[in-house]
């Protein structure tokens, strides 16, 4: 009898129904993280402005959320996954403010002058509402310049009840904070981005 | 929330849906490859536990095992609540307990003799 057969002939059938709800979780959570990922990216994109770091980011967050939390039910996994994105996203700003500082001491820190997109930021010449300057194919650069300038709550609120579409109490789980003050930061966000939109 | 509002967000995420699908094929390979690294590092990790569970569940047993197996192992008997009843129902006089003390070092002294 071969080694592989020999080992297949003693393992339980209770091994067995484990394996294949393994296998089951695996391919539940890899269908889930395929659904969520170009979104996942394009939200950790807005939030640093860097696609290569946004892909960590997100890759990050598929491991830590297979590793920790392939157990739980998928309702859960949503929730979860973004808020060890955002969470991944706000060790990042961190990082960067600490090399930012350590590049002004050796006179070579990097300014946001540096990152400004004049062509982004310029205002509309055609002077239009922000409702109108959302339906240029031009607006999600704005869109997503005004929006990484909100502070980090309102962004994160912003993004994940408006980009991914989490309900309130799902957003509560994600940023770790209650359902009230996910209500708060959501309105000052929409607030604030009119408000920068119209100047522009 | 004002309607001027909703028609705002709607049109920020019908933005948002139209970047995604904009997102080149190159970034998109990527996506999935790096999709599939996780769930085979978060597998591998899983895998390097349960590698160690039987070792470990042997370990406990031997241990309980051999705690078990060795004689006065200091757990003090905790003596049976019903051992007091029967003192104080049974027949003989209460005096002798009054006087337990002498009877113990008595019982010292004939075990030192025996």
């Amino acid at each position: 009898m071969s080694v592989e057969t020999a080992s297949f002939a003693v393992s339980w059938p209770g091994e067995q129904s484990t394996g294949t709800r393994a296998l089951d979780q695996d391919q539940r959570l890899n269908r889930f993280l395929a659904e969520v990922e170009r979104r996942a990216l394009r939200i950790a994109e807005i939030g640093v402005r860097d696609r290569d770091e946004a892909l960590d980011l997100v890759q990050d967050a598929m491991i830590k959320l297979a590793s920790k939390y392939a157990d739980r039910s998928s309702e859960e996994w949503a929730p979860l996954f973004y808020r060890i994105l955002q969470n991944g996203v706000r060790d990042w700003h961190r990082r960067q403010a600490v090399r930012n500082r350590v590049m002004v001491w050796f006179g070579r820190a990097r300014t946001d002058a540096e990152d400004y997109d004049p062509v982004a930021s310029a205002p509309d010449p055609m002077g239009r509402t922000p409702d109108e300057e959302l339906s240029t194919s031009q607006s999600m650069d704005s869109l997503a310049s005004a929006v990484h300038a909100l502070p980090a709550r309102q962004r994160e609120a912003f993004m994940l009840r408006t980009f991914e579409g989490l309900d309130v109490a799902g957003t509560a789980v994600a940023m770790g904070c209650s359902e009230g003050s996910v209500k708060t930061h959501y309105s000052r966000a929409i607030h604030s981005l009119r408000a920068t939109l119209e100047e522009t | 929330m004002k309607s001027s509002d909703e028609k705002f967000v709607d049109e920020a995420k019908a933005l948002f849906d139209e970047s995604v699908e904009r997102l080149d094929a190159a970034t998109l390979s990527t996506l999935n490859r790096n999709r599939h690294a996780a769930l085979e590092r978060a597998r591998g990790a899983r895998l390097q536990w349960l590698r160690w569970a039987p070792a470990t569940g042997i370990a406990a047993v031997v241990i309980v095992a051999v705690m078990l197996a060795l004689p006065g192992n200091g757990v003090d008997t905790i003596p049976s609540a019903t051992s007091d009843v029967d003192i104080l129902l049974g027949e003989e006089s209460i005096e002798m307990l009054e006087d337990l003390e002498f009877y113990v070092w008595l019982d010292m002294q004939e075990d030192d003799v025996g």
